[in-house]
């Protein structure tokens, strides 16, 4: 390999995501704390997240090993597998807490939807890179296709946060692109109604009900209320400096519900306070903007609208669990990159790096 | 070789065609990427950084402080801690209100797996059918939270304890829990001065927030009237619970103060010596210290056990209480009233000397009086003779009053006996005091619409009629009349000042002639049957008419042993007696019992005799038939 590559890797980014899976870590090792009448035992969470990094870290150097430009040709068969592979989870898959994601290879189990992410995103970047002019009705339609398809199969499962996520990537890919101007304002128009197919035909009642309780959470406070009342209250409660670190009432004293998983920066933020919540937006906002110059330097589209894929994955995860945690959107089941707990999350972020970092490395690269 | 070489460039093909798929293919355009989307993804960046950072200045830093109460509100629980209430004693230290451990079920909801089949193993245990323990649990369950114990039953006798704590491993949810009940060794004798205590209902513990939900409240008598004393303050734990309402640790905020330990002026000896004197009869006995106020006995009969009532009175036995003909739940001595009687003409002679009524002006008594067509008659059928008003009152003279009370009128004896302390509440520390009536022209006219007759006067000059008094008002009367004219409220505490609520408007020359006339009763008149030699002794009797008896001229008058109970006379004898420098009022009203000196006389008597140990000599002949028997003797004496 040339050695010229490693000069060239964004070096920023990867300190930002370094910082950050630390930092996850740690609340993690705060968010496992449960204080019982003997004491406090602390569950293995952080332990288990740190060894998912590391297997993460390996999945990212295997991504910047190869010429991410291989990607393109992959990206049709890859997706089609995807395809496949949610065509059997009705088929074949296995229930877990009443929705049917998994499909059992055996020695493991995968989640199709997943691996429909990453299709999506490599070949929305693939079809999107074929030539630089605004898009117009026809490659609109085209592109919007390859996402509404597996959608089509994830939201049945039912994922609505996956599915969520997945036409949102493609919706920024696509906005990064560029519209025709009469496309633009179509679509535009098009969002209300579509949101009222969503409630009135694509939502099932537990996901109304989330969004009922969002607007007022007083309504329900021992069902799904609870959820944002004790979040807030556990944010709220950090005040300026925070209770310190593993001192959290609201998360050791299991007020605070999925405190591991998609309500961990709410632990961070009673135990470090606004001080450390700015200091964490600040690290996510430092990230973003990383990635975004990745894909601003990268020499090619495909490369660069690869990233914008990339940008957009974390970015929405960001804002839709932050936002949630703090009370600004519904209760969708959605992580927060780094800070949640999660294995195959964490080994998905750090190969989607792996490429950014990949393009990166090889933004003055031009030969076959 | 052929083969090979064939092989060969097959396999080249295919190398071929595998590298052409994996060629990478290079945009031969300097590419840059468009600018609206590097301006929308520096727009987004921002616009998370702001939406983000004043999120959470407004949840942190503005309503911070406000997210911090809930966090605390969320972890920490306030329990109480059970203070002690205060004992009752009597007046030497006898313990008359105590308070004894019980031990009680109940049930955490939250906890407990298999509610009915827990409650069915309740009812297996304790015996009480499973539909009641069902019915306790339904009305209860909204008022304790799921993580709260709620008490199921209560006063488990400790071998069944000693059972349930053995298996109670099995039933999660279930916990035995010990509460101080309040236990009233006396009984009857005290019941109705002390009153009881039962669990708070929901209207008093709306009305005071410090009860909740099993605490136990003074329901009746003392125990109500002094609650706020007895009481005391309950402590508080701060208790830190985690979600699942899991008791993580306890720190004391404030600590429990036992209530107010109370000494009572009564004495329980003298008090069942007064019990014991009315012999089972429906009656009350009033002993006073015309000095100071203070109660040393407060007896009335029937009375009930009022540990009935602190253990949770079954329905069977209310129903019996409440529908008991002798009405063992009323206090005769302040709940009761009666028509006075001849007592009354203590109350008059003293008006009458205050109104210029000259001792020495005598009236003759022929036996009756005549007003229109109406016969009034004095109790002694052949008449007093010539009577001033020391000897109307020695003899009772009814005719003396008759005219007597005509002169002055009857609005002069309303505002005279008001002023007396008759027709309002004397105070005392007792729950649901009547007021008696001292009736008027006025009142005559608001109550029935028909104006005052004459006659009316005669029957209220003689304390019949409308007047009705409680024995307590008599009581502090007559201490009255031997204080200089204090009207001193009726004091049941033992360190209680003395409390003047009023004056008898009278000069101490009247105040000391009505008791010389009293001295003089005991010593001779119709109440010589408390007199004694080693005492000074006085007293007034009084026979109240129930019902108005229809006599025609010459029948004879019925004995109350031949009337019906409920028509009977009440006896009355308000008396008081000195012996050693202690002075005591005693009044004894017996319910029904016929002749004031026969039957309640007597009473007092006993009284006395305990407060003064056995008379040395009475001056009662032996030939006193009341003396001896229980039942009166012929004709009355008043």
């Amino acid at each position: 390999m040339d050695k010229r590559l490693f000069s060239y890797i964004n070096w920023g980014l990867l300190a930002c995501m370094l910082l950050l899976y630390l930092v996850g870590v740690v609340n993690l090792y705060s968010a496992s704390g449960t204080r019982l009448e003997t004491g406090v035992t602390i569950s293995s969470f952080y332990q288990r997240q740190f060894i998912w990094g590391l297997c993460g870290v390996v999945c990212m150097l295997l991504a910047m090993a190869f010429d991410y430009r291989q990607l393109r040709n992959l990206a049709w068969p890859f997706f089609l597998v995807t395809l496949f592979m949610l065509l059997l989870v009705p088929i074949a898959g296995k229930s877990v807490y009443g929705a049917k994601r998994w499909i059992s290879l055996g020695f493991m189990s995968v989640q199709p939807s997943e691996m429909a992410k990453l299709a999506v995103l490599v070949l929305g970047a693939r079809l999107l890179a074929r030539d630089s002019r605004a898009l117009g009705w026809k490659d609109f339609c085209c592109v919007l296709c390859i996402g509404l398809v597996p959608c089509a199969l994830i939201i049945v499962q039912p994922d609505l946060g996956t599915t969520l996520l997945i036409l949102l990537i493609l919706g920024g890919m696509i906005l990064f692109h560029g519209l025709k101007g009469y496309v633009l304002k179509t679509c535009l128009l098009a969002v209300p109604c579509f949101g009222a197919f969503m409630w009135f035909v694509g939502m099932h009642d537990y996901q109304r009900q989330r969004i009922l309780t969002f607007l007022d959470p007083s309504n329900d406070p021992r069902g799904t209320g609870y959820h944002i009342i004790q979040s807030r209250i556990a944010i709220g409660s950090g005040e300026l400096w925070g209770k310190g670190f593993g001192e959290g009432t609201q998360s050791q004293l299991r007020f605070l519900p999925e405190r591991h998983s998609d309500f961990a920066v709410a632990v961070f933020g009673e135990e470090w306070g606004f001080v450390g919540c700015v200091a964490l937006v600040t690290l996510f906002c430092l990230f973003l903007l990383s990635i975004f110059s990745t894909a601003v330097q990268a020499k090619d589209r495909f490369g660069s609208t690869l990233v914008v894929g990339v940008f957009f994955y974390f970015f929405w995860q960001i804002f839709i669990n932050m936002g949630m945690v703090i009370g600004l959107m519904p209760v969708v089941g959605i992580p927060l990159p780094f800070i949640s707990y999660g294995g195959s999350a964490t080994v998905v972020n750090f190969t989607l790096l792996g490429i950014v970092l990949n393009v990166s490395m090889r933004r003055f690269m031009f030969k076959g | 070789m052929s083969r090979k070489t064939e092989s060969t460039g097959h396999s080249a093909q295919a190398r071929k065609g595998i590298r052409s798929w994996l060629k990478i293919q290079v945009e031969s355009e300097s590419y840059q990427p468009p600018r609206s989307g590097v301006i929308l993804l520096q727009v987004l960046v921002g616009l998370l950084f702001f939406v983000l950072v004043t999120r959470f200045w407004y949840l942190q830093v503005h309503r911070g402080a406000e997210f911090t109460r809930q966090a605390q509100e969320n972890r920490l629980r306030i329990e109480r801690i059970f203070a002690p209430r205060g004992r009752i004693l009597d007046s030497r230290g006898k313990v008359l209100s105590d308070n004894r451990t019980a031990y009680g079920l109940s049930i955490v909801r939250e906890d407990c797996r298999d509610i009915p089949a827990t409650l069915a193993q309740i009812s297996e245990w304790s015996g009480i059918p499973l539909s009641q323990i069902w019915e306790k649990f339904r009305q209860d369950r909204f008022k304790v939270k799921p993580f709260e114990p709620l008490l199921l039953i209560t006063d488990i006798d400790f071998d069944l304890v000693a059972r349930i704590e053995s298996e109670i491993y099995a039933w999660p949810g279930l916990e035995i829990v010990v509460r101080t009940k309040r236990s009233y060794p006396e009984q009857d004798l005290f019941a109705h001065v002390l009153g009881y205590v039962a669990e708070a209902n929901e209207r008093e513990m709306a009305a005071d927030s410090a009860l909740a939900m099993g605490d136990l409240v003074g329901k009746q008598g003392l125990e109500l009237k002094l609650e706020q004393q007895l009481r005391g303050r309950k402590g508080l734990y701060d208790v830190e619970v985690d979600a699942h309402s899991r008791v993580l640790g306890k720190t004391l905020r404030e600590e429990p103060h036992g209530g107010h330990e109370l000494r009572l002026s009564l004495d329980i000896d003298l008090q069942r010596a007064a019990w014991e004197a009315l012999n089972g009869e429906a009656g009350c006995v009033v002993v006073m210290e015309p000095d100071s106020g203070k109660l040393r006995a407060l007896v009335t009969s029937p009375a009930y056990d009022n540990n009935l009532f602190a253990a949770g009175i079954s329905q069977r036995d209310w129903d019996a209480l409440r529908t008991n003909s002798r009405f063992p739940l009323q206090n005769r001595v302040i709940q009761s009233v009666y028509p006075p009687g001849s007592v009354w003409k203590l109350v008059m002679a003293t008006m009458l000397l205050e109104h210029g009524i000259l001792p020495r002006e005598s009236v003759f008594c022929p036996g009756q009086v005549k007003l229109g067509n109406q016969i009034f008659r004095c109790w002694r059928r052949g008449g007093h003779g010539s009577q001033d008003l020391m000897h109307s009152l020695i003899n009772s003279c009814d005719v003396y009053y008759y005219l007597m009370g005509e002169r002055l009128g009857v609005d002069k004896i309303e505002e005279f006996a008001k002023a007396c302390g008759f027709g309002k509440p004397t105070g005392i520390d007792l729950p649901h005091e009547k007021s008696g009536l001292v009736p008027s022209k006025q009142w005559k006219r608001r109550r029935f619409g028909r104006p005052w007759a004459r006659g009316e006067t005669y029957n209220v000059s003689i304390g019949q009629g409308y007047t009705l008094v409680t024995p307590v008002q008599v009581a502090v009367f007559v201490s009255a009349l031997l204080n200089g004219g204090d009207l001193l409220k009726p004091q049941l505490l033992d360190d209680a000042p003395r409390e003047v609520r009023g004056r008898v408007p009278a000069r101490p020359e009247t105040l000391k002639f009505v008791v010389e006339a009293m001295r003089r009763t005991a010593n001779g008149g119709t109440a010589k049957v408390v007199g004694r030699k080693d005492a000074d002794m006085g007293g007034k009797t009084g026979t109240a008419q129930v019902v108005k008896l229809k006599m025609a001229a010459g029948e004879r008058r019925l004995r109350s042993s031949e009337m019906e109970y409920a028509q009977r006379d009440h006896a009355w004898i308000a008396t008081w007696g000195i012996k050693d420098g202690k002075s005591y009022v005693v009044v004894v009203m017996v319910e029904h019992g016929g002749g004031g000196s026969s039957v309640a006389g007597p009473v007092a008597r006993k009284v006395y005799e305990h407060l003064f140990g056995p008379a040395a000599g009475t001056k009662v002949a032996s030939s006193q038939p009341e003396a001896s028997g229980l039942r009166p003797a012929p004709g009355r004496t008043d």
